[in-house]
């Protein structure tokens, strides 16, 4: 036999396809696909929920109450606080709930209601707000979460969401790509949930009170790091709507209920 | 073209050889299989799933090694070789080679 | 809104940066892997072990090439996102189709510079070399080599 030279052609072992075009292709697929996970992942919570009463859910998280997160302080702020949170409760007529207030140690203002029944305020918070109104907006606006079972929706969404996520994607390299339009979905979600909760706290103290008058104070003093109405992006991916925005739908939520704006605050003591 | 893995072809004489040819292939398995084949590692048997995915990506191998000697007028490869190897966790390369013939 | 900016073009540009660069790389090597194909087409290099007849064998050695490559940020990115979905990963087939030739190149340039004629036998070996880091899950490299019998022919 004998040796004749000949060279291949060329390309035979690699794809056709050009790599910008397979990275468009692959990052819209695989967006599509995480929105539709989490979509159907929601609405499988939502059904969920539906069937948690709210005595079972006591009785399962009334263990996560625990002195170490909180704790109820022995002092007149505090008791005047938890007897509003018992006046607001009078109005909220189907509440199932027992609810209970307790104080976290933590300088900065924050407030969150937690499966069981319970409601954090910070000691930050505590400190800082100016009227038993305002309060009282704050307050209500976690009863909205109890009511609308938002504590048990972040719940389940989270535990859903990454254990499909840990399952499917789990370790491989391009875990950010599902991470960030997870988090995208999940916040779109959770600013309508926030906006309800609102609506609800500001009822409940146009209830107890005759007039909305410093509910805003709150907001009013966040502190706004990408404060910017023209912003959306960055609103959007905070799961807390843009104070200016909350502002002005408390305030057109009030309008058209044709709540009054002003009235005389009460005060806390010391 | 006729492929074999021996250095001639049973019953046939090789008038001229060109030079090795090569194939290869990268496969990714995807969720799916994956998540099968983690079922399946609790009770045992045959990952049906991967055994279809690596006979398909050895299949096209062949197919461009084939398509290598075509190109350079060879109608038959002897000396197949097989080789696989993982370049990623979850890919894995399927390559073939052998050396480039004419028989008559 | 600085903050978003950051956190999102960061790595998108670093995937536009190494794309550019991996891709004009690529297509240099390319270039001269084609350039070196051609200058040693006149060399067999076969895979079988039975040498021609006609050849009058003097002298054998055996040679290698091999190279270690690595895979720059886009190809891994891509190749990740593929991974989601299963395929084909074309991002790797390239890399490993250069580094073939390459090595097959070095092992015949290293024949020839030694004196021989031919080289025989030729078997090709990959590994994949793990990296420390992620719990030796990531890829730092794929070494890829060549390696056969060089012949030496009687004038």
């Amino acid at each position: 036999m004998e040796y004749r030279p000949r060279t291949p052609r060329e390309g035979v072992n690699v794809s056709a396809v050009h790599p910008l075009s397979e990275l468009v292709t692959l990052v819209l697929g695989i967006s599509l696909a995480v929105v539709v996970l989490v979509v159907a992942a929601f609405a499988v919570i939502e059904v969920v929920i539906r069937w948690v009463p709210p005595s079972f859910e006591s009785r399962v998280f009334a263990s996560l109450w625990s002195a170490d997160l909180g704790s109820e302080p022995e002092d007149p702020r505090f008791d005047a606080a938890a007897a509003l949170l018992g006046r607001l409760e009078s109005h909220w007529e189907e509440n199932p709930y027992e609810l209970r207030l307790a104080i976290m140690e933590e300088e900065s203002a924050n407030a969150f209601a937690v499966p069981g029944g319970t409601i954090y305020l910070t000691r930050g918070l505590l400190d800082s707000v100016e009227s038993e109104n305002e309060l009282a907006f704050v307050l209500g606006h976690e009863l909205g979460h109890f009511r609308n079972r938002d504590h048990l929706r972040s719940l389940g969404r989270g535990l859903i969401v990454s254990l499909a996520l840990s399952a499917l994607v789990g370790g491989s390299a391009a875990e950010s790509l599902p991470q960030v339009v997870t988090a995208l979905t999940e916040s779109g979600f959770a600013r309508e949930q926030e906006e309800d909760a609102d609506a609800f706290g500001i009822s409940l103290v146009q209830a107890e009170y005759g007039h909305v008058a410093g509910a805003d104070g709150f907001f009013k003093r966040l502190p706004d790091a990408n404060a910017d109405i023209a912003d959306e992006f960055a609103s959007y991916l905070a799961t807390h709507p843009v104070s200016e925005a909350r502002i002005e739908n408390l305030w057109s939520l009030a309008a058209e209920n044709r709540w009054p704006l002003t009235g005389e605050l009460t005060p806390l003591p010391r | 073209m006729i492929l074999s893995n021996t250095e001639e072809i049973p019953g046939r004489t090789i008038r001229e050889f060109y030079g090795v040819v090569t194939g290869s292939t990268v496969r990714a398995k995807h969720i799916g299989r994956d998540f099968m084949a983690s079922l399946k590692n609790l009770v045992g048997g045959e990952l049906k799933g991967y055994t279809e995915l690596l006979n398909e990506a050895r299949q096209e191998a062949l197919e461009r090694m084939s398509e290598q000697a075509r190109s350079i007028g060879a109608n038959a490869v002897v000396n197949v070789r097989f080789s696989t190897s993982s370049v990623a966790q979850g890919a894995a390369e399927l390559f073939a080679y052998g050396t480039a013939v004419k028989v008559d | 809104m600085t903050g978003a900016a950051i956190k999102l073009g960061f790595p998108l540009l670093l995937l536009f940066g190494t794309y550019l660069i991996g891709s004009a790389v690529e297509k240099t090597h390319y270039r001269e892997i084609r350039i070196r194909e051609a200058r040693s087409r006149r060399f067999p290099t076969v895979n079988f072990r039975t040498p021609p007849k006609s050849w009058n064998i003097v002298g054998a050695e055996m040679v290698a090439g091999n190279v270690v490559i690595s895979i720059d940020y886009f190809k891994r990115f891509l190749a990740g996102l593929r991974m989601l979905f299963g395929g084909r990963v074309a991002s790797y087939e390239s890399l490993l189709d250069r580094a073939r030739r390459e090595a097959i190149l070095r092992m015949k340039e290293t024949a020839f510079e030694r004196g021989y004629n031919a080289v025989i036998n030729v078997r090709i070996e990959t590994s994949r070399l793990a990296s420390s880091n992620r719990k030796g899950e990531g890829t730092a490299g794929v070494e890829i080599l060549a390696f056969g019998t060089a012949v030496k022919f009687a004038k």
